[in-house]
């Protein structure tokens, strides 16, 4: 009779509350303990043997519930909270009822008496996750982050996390207008395989820093030792290292791969990209597909919120630009932009190739009539981050992003090394975003606050930039870009800086405009301007 | 598909041969535009940085640097140190600590990658140039709406007269299924949805690159930490120590987390390490047994050679790359 002993846990029953925990709690049992223990003893056969005696089956029966009682009690207490009951004191089992069962401690005090026999049907994964979980601070943690341990608070949390990230209906039509009308680019992936690159390496021929051919012969030798390089080599892209006669390959690769000035000296390892030729044409062909589409898309467009109405008739302006000194320049005669670009060359202290501009001249410019309402990206670095911050201020717009361009190597990777900067090296720029006024018209949140592209050559910012305008304000608002350079004009945009070439003007009243200012100008001064030449 | 492959071929005669060669290696090389893949398969542009797992790959002597370095800061570390304390109660102890125990750190690192962090209560409210030694450094890490609030603070003449901002670290998610993806802060003004964290990195006291190496180690590490797939389930990422770790060789360290992280991100503890936190999930912090520690210890790292070797350092060493 006394198969129990006070001080030792019912195992058995543990296991028991473990596997029916949602049994027990939900209707019909809906927690009561009477009828947990007769289910219980159901289970164990103890029901099964009928006796004519019925003051015998009474106290058999009252024996059998007051064991199973004080055994429930006891492991509730072993670990307060893992049973707990609807009213704090209840002498009598009959009205005692559960309102939650806390799976995972009890597991875990089962666990902790007879190790390595979870019950609950995980016998064999917890097995397996032994050596895992070695620390008891990752098996208490396991517990609490299941669901099977979350509390209706938070659960209610969790709802509620779920209704604040659902995203209104202006946001994903926005997305999927920018789908729609984006132009598609061929997309490669990089082969990130290890082996790839140095089996590949030993089938190229190389002749002029150029991969001259790959041996198809040799590949198809090559995949019985690799199984799917000759797949990879002609689906993704891939780097192979160069080897020549000074080359010391244990010294690791080159800081600057491709952009390296002592290609024909250096001893660190260089790469050439393999893409094959025919990789390229497909994808370009897949995408004029697309693009055609996207053309149509674009005069079917029913979303239109921001954006021109007639998007798809209206021309875009051509390039505009005016070569200038913006430090002087008469901003009034440019108009009002939807959007404004800075890339002012920051007096850091250092000898740049171009003449730097200083912090009081760049935010004494009067960037503040540009814009009624609209936005303004100002590239920023170190100590001009501050710098940038205030100069917004004072044009009137409020800071709103901060968008960071990731500079990535020829092989993709982050620059991490060469000593780019002064306390840590720079493996990124800044680009301040801010806002002025709120205006309604722009399409938010279709990109994130990142741009992973590859550095170019010195100071010259990443052009993803400019789709990422684009998708913000439509293709037909107007666009300046201050202290741009030949390569920033393109279609839609008005580019300023001295170091552009010439000017080309389309809109009549700027053309107007900026004939009258360089006359007053004239008048003022006879010697004429340098830079209005 | 390889049909004219092995067949000898030069020169002109193969051109025509050669335009069915699948394998013939593209002249022109293949720029991928990562923010417009993104527009288009919702697959975020720093998924597709080659070196996010191992950020010095390709430079042997680099990692043999932070394999060194490893090994050294965890020689010299002291127990991992935990103090959890409720929010109301952190400057009172720090004050406690300042002015009673006498204890300094050379390194305080005060916040963690979450949204509603009282920092700007303990930077006002505690008198934080006595809690760190000259030369030492703070660290601050919030959200870049969090660093752009504080600005204001950090600039004014007050502060930017005993600290002196030396970097802006940025921590970005690997998606936005990360733990650490700033979901709350994309309010409706935002422009691009947010996918970083920012630290704002300051120097008190005079460190000079060229002549200190035995208090800094400059250039080892980037102003950018990448979400990496094994982190260990962790509020604070470990990257966010090494990080400081590897660029100051003091031995005291604080970190200050003015913020309920809850249970779902443990904050755990570290070597090398006091963390003051309401959720850090050790309490074990004396000062005497600390400052025993550290007595034992030394309050910086002792100079290693093949360290000092590897290590970037200043042009005017005159040394070869």
């Amino acid at each position: 009779m006394t198969q129990y002993t006070s001080n030792v846990l019912n195992l058995e029953l543990i296991r028991f509350l473990v596997e029916q925990d949602t049994a027990i709690l939900t209707p019909p049992v809906m927690g009561k303990v009477a009828d947990i223990e007769l289910w219980y003893a159901k289970e164990r056969g103890e029901l099964e043997s009928r006796t004519v005696d019925v003051e015998e089956a009474f106290t058999r029966a009252s024996a059998r519930r007051s064991r199973f009682w004080g055994d429930l009690r006891e492991i509730a207490a072993c670990s307060p909270g893992c049973i707990s009951f609807t009213s704090q004191d209840v002498p009598c089992p009959r009205d005692a009822v559960i309102n939650y069962v806390d799976v995972q401690t009890l597991r875990i005090m089962y666990e902790s008496v007879s190790p390595g026999h979870a019950p609950g049907g995980h016998q064999q994964q917890s097995k397996a996750e032994q050596p895992k979980m070695t620390l008891l601070v990752d098996r208490l943690l396991e517990a609490l982050n299941s669901t099977a341990a979350q509390t209706p608070n938070q659960q209610t949390l969790a709802r509620l996390e779920q209704v604040l990230a659902e995203k209104p209906a202006s946001y994903v039509l926005g997305r999927e207008r920018a789908q729609k009308l984006t132009h598609h680019s061929s997309f490669i992936p990089i082969c990130g395989h290890r082996n790839h690159s140095q089996v590949l390496s030993s089938l190229c021929t190389i002749s002029n820093n150029k991969i001259a051919a790959l041996d198809g012969n040799k590949l198809q030798n090559a995949d019985q030792g690799c199984p799917g390089i000759a797949k990879c080599a002609q689906s993704k892209i891939h780097y192979i290292p160069i080897s020549k006669p000074q080359t010391d390959s244990s010294l690791g690769d080159c800081s600057y791969l491709d952009t390296c000035h002592k290609m024909n000296s250096c001893r660190y390892v260089h790469y050439l990209q393999y893409v094959p030729e025919s990789l390229v044409n497909n994808a370009a062909h897949r995408n004029q597909e697309k693009n055609q589409q996207s053309k149509l898309n674009q005069a079917i467009c029913l979303y239109t919120r921001g954006f021109r109405c007639a998007g798809a008739t209206a021309p875009q302006l051509p390039a505009q630009w005016i070569q200038c000194d913006v430090r002087k320049f008469d901003f009034t005669v440019l108009g009002k932009f939807s959007v404004v670009v800075a890339d002012p060359a920051w007096n850091i202290r250092m000898n740049l190739p171009y003449g730097t501009c200083n912090d009081s001249e760049l935010s004494n410019l009067p960037l503040d009539i540009l814009q009624n309402e609209g936005i303004i990206f100002l590239w920023v670095t170190g100590r001009a981050i501050e710098v940038g911050k205030e100069s917004l201020q004072k044009w009137g717009y409020e800071v709103c992003n901060e968008i960071s361009w990731i500079k990535t190597n020829q092989l993709g990777r982050t620059i991490v090394t060469g000593r780019t900067g002064h306390w840590l090296n720079h493996s990124k720029e800044h680009l301040l975003a801010g806002i002025k006024g709120s205006p309604q018209w722009l399409n938010k949140q279709s990109d994130v606050d990142l741009i992973v592209s590859a550095s170019r050559e010195t100071s010259r910012k990443p052009d993803e930039l400019y789709g990422m305008i684009e998708r913000l304000v439509g293709p037909h608002a107007r666009k300046l870009e201050i202290f741009g350079r030949d390569h920033n004009t393109r279609p839609g945009w008005f580019t300023i800086g001295n170091q552009i070439n010439g000017e080309n003007i389309c809109e009549i009243d700027v053309k107007f405009k900026y004939r009258n200012s360089l006359r007053r100008r004239k008048s003022q001064r006879p010697i004429p301007h340098p830079t209005t030449v | 598909m390889l049909s004219d492959r092995g067949r000898p071929k030069n020169g002109n005669e193969s051109t025509r041969k050669k335009k069915s060669n699948p394998l013939k290696p593209s002249p022109q090389p293949h720029h991928n535009d990562y923010t417009e893949n993104y527009i288009h398969t919702t697959v975020p542009p720093q998924r597709y940085i080659k070196n996010s797992e191992n950020q010095v790959e390709g430079y042997p002597n680099l990692q043999k640097l932070f394999r060194l370095k490893e090994r050294h800061v965890a020689k010299n570390a002291t127990t991992p140190f935990g103090c959890k304390i409720d929010i109301d109660a952190m400057v009172p102890t720090l004050n406690h600590w300042i002015s009673d125990e006498r204890m300094v750190f050379d390194v305080v690192m005060i916040g963690c990658l979450t949204e509603n962090q009282f920092i700007y209560q303990i930077l006002t409210s505690l008198p934080i140039h006595k809690l760190i030694t000259k030369p030492g450094f703070l660290l601050i890490w919030g959200s870049a709406q969090k660093i752009n609030e504080l600005t204001k603070l950090l600039q004014s003449e007050a502060w930017s007269k005993k600290f002196r901002k030396s970097e802006e670290l940025v921590f970005i998610p690997v998606d936005k299924s990360s733990p650490f993806y700033p979901s709350l802060d994309n309010d409706d003004q935002t422009l691009f949805e947010k996918m970083q964290w920012h630290c704002w990195m300051c120097i008190t006291g005079t460190v000079r690159r060229a002549t200190d190496g035995h208090l800094i180690h400059c250039n080892v590490d980037t102003d950018l930490a990448l979400e990496t797939n094994d982190q260990q389930h962790s509020a604070v990422p470990a990257h966010l120590y090494k990080i400081a770790e590897n660029f100051s060789t003091a031995t005291r360290r604080l970190h200050i987390i003015p913020a309920r992280t809850g249970t779902e991100m443990p904050v755990r503890v570290r070597p090398g390490w006091v963390i003051m936190s309401p959720d850090v999930m050790l309490n074990n912090f004396e000062c005497a047994r600390y400052l025993a520690e550290i007595s034992k210890i030394g309050t910086h790292l002792p100079a290693k050679n093949d360290i000092e070797s590897l290590r970037p350092k200043s042009p005017t060493q005159k040394r070869l790359t």
